[in-house]
Formats: structure tokens, sequence, C-alpha cells
């Protein structure tokens, strides 16, 4: 009976101690082929874990209940997180003749510190499914990167370390459009799409509620380190869709000789889904290789 | 000095420091807090050798097929034509082919990154009950309800994914059925997504010939006819290649200017990316006035 009620009141002490514990999460018994495959390749690293998680600004507030104190748990949300980290930390080439853009770019946006990019942020999670990611302005503080469970639960498209860290830039660009002033649209910071009675909405070549303009510009144009200049005018612009399709391209045919084959394959994918139904002004360009090996 | 004057003097001492740090010194050690930690150094990453075989006389195919899946997902750029090699070796074998095929099924909705995986493999092996599957797979009835993002039914771009997978294997086959699965997704298909990647994979594996590109357009929605004219980035192209087709490409399809935001304070609805700004109730400054006053 004692140890019983001891038992009880270490749990609900735990309960207390631990931040949200015992909500509802995500699905934390499920991890997607290609985390697995790029957690293999580390094995699960702590020194870089405990570099990440002060570089995105991530605390136990907001991951205590995902994986916080289980880092080296790869079914939680915010191994997962880290995970992705590490694929845009170390995972691209940066190859002047064919990446869109550098580590350096991709860092700057997806990581916290205010920089040219944005403000400062920093990243929490959310159980709502009826977003991938949303970023919150906020005054005074950080503004906020949100990753829902669409990003981790693996029976999603989304729950790849490609995709994730192609949210982080989405979201993080949102940041680089609220810093500089720039009105992407109403719908959510992108434009939205006129429905028709067949039950279909469309915005130009775009066919989703939140459609963005493919400011194209060619390999080489921007140095590494300088996607966050523009000059006004479309020549030298980006969209959210955009950059992440970028990244996403460079994920698929620019990464380093060991990322696995399921990562770059999931990069394609999505980059390729995306610049097919996100833009106004005619589909993207397609990357990745139509051989299915 | 009495004691008084001391105090004064420690007091004017502590005040003094305390405005010395909101001076440009704190401001200089902020920036320096701000500064980037760099990343530890990667360590070597621990990539596989020595793939299994993906048809091998000594196991079932229920054994040897997952093995070969595992090592494929996790191969390199480095090991591409191996695994080409292996998959091709397998490529009279039925019971290879008919597990991939079971196993698409079976875990389609569990893990996406693994299915495409082995749509690719599938695919790759140019087997004719391959292809028969890979059929099937491309015919799955779309998914009309699910989790809804931006009007986007996430279960419907999963499986559109997976069946643009599946057109690739079926355009790569190179047969005369494959191509007529093709053709019809490029035309038909209900996801534009499946039909964006028809279009692009008939291309491909028809040289990008005039040929291909006037038989396409037989097929192809008139509001689609863009699909065949965007430009593909490969790993290997040159930049000079690709920036020429992409520069011809950006002529036809235009972007505006952008629009700067009306200078002023940030709305809520503009402070947001892609979820709906939070509702905000009005409160009332006061209950409102009454006429009479109840009587106890």
């Amino acid at each position: 009976m004692r140890s019983t009620l001891s038992r009880l009141i270490t749990t609900v002490a735990l309960l207390i101690a631990l931040p949200n514990a015992g909500l509802a999460v995500c699905n934390q018994s499920s991890v997607s082929q290609a985390d697995s495959d790029l957690w293999a390749l580390h094995g699960c690293w702590q020194d870089f874990f405990l570099w990440q998680y002060q570089e995105y600004n991530m605390s136990s507030d907001d991951w205590g209940n995902r994986g916080w104190n289980d880092a080296c748990n790869d079914n939680f949300e915010y191994p997962k997180t880290w995970n992705a980290a590490y694929l845009v930390t170390y995972g691209l080439l940066d190859n002047n003749d064919q990446s869109f853009h550098g580590t350096t770019d991709y860092r700057q946006l997806a990581e916290a510190p205010d920089s040219n990019f944005k403000d400062a942020v920093y990243y929490d999670a959310t159980d709502a499914t009826n977003i991938f990611g949303s970023f919150t302005y906020h005054w005074p503080g950080d503004d906020e990167i949100t990753l829902s469970c669409n990003l981790f639960n693996a029976s999603v498209l989304n729950a790849n370390p490609a995709s994730r860290a192609g949210d982080f830039m989405h979201e993080g660009w949102h940041g680089w459009l609220t810093e500089g002033n720039w009105d992407n649209g109403s719908a959510g910071g992108h434009r939205p799409c006129t429905p028709h009675p067949d039950g279909t909405c469309t915005n130009g070549a775009c066919t989703v509620n939140g459609c963005d303009y493919f400011y194209f510009h060619g390999i080489g144009v921007y140095a590494f380190g300088a996607l966050y200049q523009t000059d006004g005018t479309a020549k030298r612009f980006h969209s959210p869709n955009q950059v992440q399709v970028e990244f996403l391209c460079d994920v698929a045919d620019q990464p380093q000789s060991w990322v696995p084959a399921s990562v770059r394959q999931a990069a394609a994918a999505d980059a390729n889904q995306r610049a097919a139904q996100r833009f106004i002004n005619g589909p993207g360009y397609t990357c990745g290789s139509p051989r299915p090996w | 000095m009495d004691s008084r004057r001391f105090r004064h003097f420690v007091l004017c001492g502590i005040f003094a420091a305390s405005l010395s740090s909101f001076g440009p010194g704190a401001i200089d050690a902020q920036e320096t807090a701000h500064t980037p930690k760099p990343p530890p150094k990667l360590l070597a990453p621990r990539i596989l050798t020595s793939p299994p075989t993906l048809a091998d006389p000594k196991r079932p195919a229920s054994e040897s097929v997952p093995t070969f899946v595992d090592w494929a997902s996790r191969s390199v750029i480095g090991q591409r034509e191996e695994a080409r090699k292996i998959i091709v070796a397998a490529r009279d074998n039925p019971a290879v082919a008919e597990e991939l095929c079971r196993e698409i099924f079976e875990v389609q909705k569990d893990d996406l990154s693994r299915s495409l995986i082995m749509l690719s493999v599938l695919g790759e092996m140019r087997n004719p009950d391959g292809g028969k599957c890979l059929a099937r797979f491309l015919h799955q009835p779309f998914p009309k309800e699910g989790t809804v993002v931006n009007g986007e039914i996430v279960e419907q771009t999963s499986l559109g994914v997976l069946q643009a997978k599946a057109a690739d294997g079926l355009a790569y086959a190179h047969t005369e059925s494959g191509d007529r699965e093709v053709l019809w997704a490029a035309g038909s298909h209900p996801s534009r997504i499946v039909r964006a990647e028809a279009i692009n994979a008939y291309l491909w594996n028809h040289q990008d010939s005039q040929a291909a590109r006037k038989t396409l357009l037989k097929v192809v929605r008139p509001d689609e006819r863009s699909f065949l004219e965007r430009p593909r980035h490969a790993a290997g192209m040159s930049r000079e290649d690709f920036n020429r087709k992409l520069a011809e490409y950006a002529k036809m399809h235009p972007a505006p200017k952008p629009v700067p935001r009306i200078p002023g304070k940030l709305t809520i609805a503009q402070g947001v990316g892609d979820r709906p700004p939070p509702k905000v109730e009005p409160t009332p400054a006061s209950r409102p006035p009454r006429a009479t006053t109840e009587k106890k």
C-alpha cells in the first residue's frame, strides 16, 4: 500500500515537473525509413544535439514531452528535428556550378540567431495537423517557428529529414519577408486561390490555397551567403515555397556523398510535388531524375 | 570618511556601474553573443558496404527483398551503379517482383520514404509482373477525405507522390503497355502531381524528342501544356545549359514585381505565416450601463 502510494506521488510529481507531459502528442511509435537511414550515419551524436538545441533555440518547455529527455530515441519529435538539422548543417555539397545556394545560406535561415535573413526565432511544436509548420511574429521577443505532427508522423510524405528541413527554410523565409516588409499575400503569408464550382481552387497555375510566385534565377546568380539579398524586383527575390524547392533540389541533386538514397529521393519527390502545385506563374522546374534508380 | 559619506560613495559607484552596463560595451557584448557557434566537426558517417543480393537463390524473396531494400535505402551516390546492377540481375525473377509489389501495397500508408525506395527498385527492374503491379498502383482510387492543409488533402498528396514514382517506373519500362499507362496518367490522372511527373518521365525516356511532345500534346490538358516546357535540373548537367533553358522558360512565366507592405505596425494577420491569424475577441471596456438597479 505504501509503495503504491509513493509510486502515485512520484508519478504526480513527475507529471507536474515535466511540462505538458501526458498531453496528446504526435505518433511517437513511428519513424520513417529516411529518418532511420540518416540517423544510422551518426548513431545519435550527443555533441551535435547539445550544439543544435542552442543554435535552434529549442527548450524543454516546448519539447519536454517530445523526446527532450530521450534525445537518442528517434521515434520522438525532438530527435527527428535535430536529425533534420544535421542534414542542413553537414549534408550539402556547396557546388558552385550546380547548387542553388550554399550551406551558409540554409544554416542562417534555419538557425535561431538574428542574422541578415531574419530576426531571432525559437522552435516549438504542435499537435495540430492542419499545418505543416508555421511562423509567428512576436514583438517584443523572438519570432516563433512551429513544427506540426505532419513533419513527424511517418505516414505523411513530409515526415523525413529533407522535408522537415525544407520547412525550416519555408518558415524562416516568412521571417525574411516580415523583416524586409514584404507583402506575400493574405493566405497565411501566401496568395489565396479562388474556389470553383467543381471544388477546385486555383490561382494561375497554383492549385492549393497558399500560392507563391517563382522568381526564377539561374545557378550561380547568388553567391553563397547572399540568398538574403534582393533588389526589390522579380529578378532578385524569393518566395517561401521557392526557397523550399531550391533547398530540396540541392539535397536531391547536390548532397554530400554520404547522404542516403531515401533522403535524396524524398527530397526530390517533395520538391517536384511542390513545384507542380504551388506556383502561380507556372510550375517550377523539376529536379532529381525520372529514372527510377 | 564617515559612514554616511562612505555609503553615499558606494551607492554612486553602483549607480555608475549600472549605467555603464547600458553603454556601448554592453551592445558589443550582445553582438558577440549572437555570433553563431560553429557546429562540432563532422565525424565520418557510417556508410554501409557489401550490398546483399536482391534475388538470392539461398533465401526466399520474403527475406532477400527487405534486406536489399534496407541496404539500397541507405546506399549513397557512389553506390548507385552497384545497386542498379544488382536490381537488373533480378529482372527475370518473378518472386522478387511479387514480393516488392506485396510490400509496397502493405507499407504505402505507413512509411512514404520506404515506399518510394521500393517503387524505385521495382521500376528499375523492368520486370513484366512488376509493370503490372506499378499500373495497379497507379490506378488506386484517390482518397476523397483526409487531413486538410491549405486546402490540400495530405493523403492525396502522399498517394500522388508515390503514384508519380510508379509512373517513372512504367515510363522507364519502355513497353507499349507501360507507355499507354503513362500517357493515360499524363492527361487523365486525378492528381496534378502524377500528371506532371508522367509528362516529365515520358519526355525523358523519349530523349525529349519532338515526336514525344506531339504524342503528349494529344493527351495533356490544355492548361497544363506548360509542363512540357519546364526545365529539368539534374545532377551533372552544366550550369550554362540549365541557366539557358531556365531563362527561356522564365520569359514565358514572368513573376510580377514584389509588393512592399504598407508601412506601419504589422497586423495580426500579417504577422503569421502558414496558419490562420489568432482570433482576438474585443474585450468590453466596462459593463454596459443599465436603466435600473435591481432591488435586493
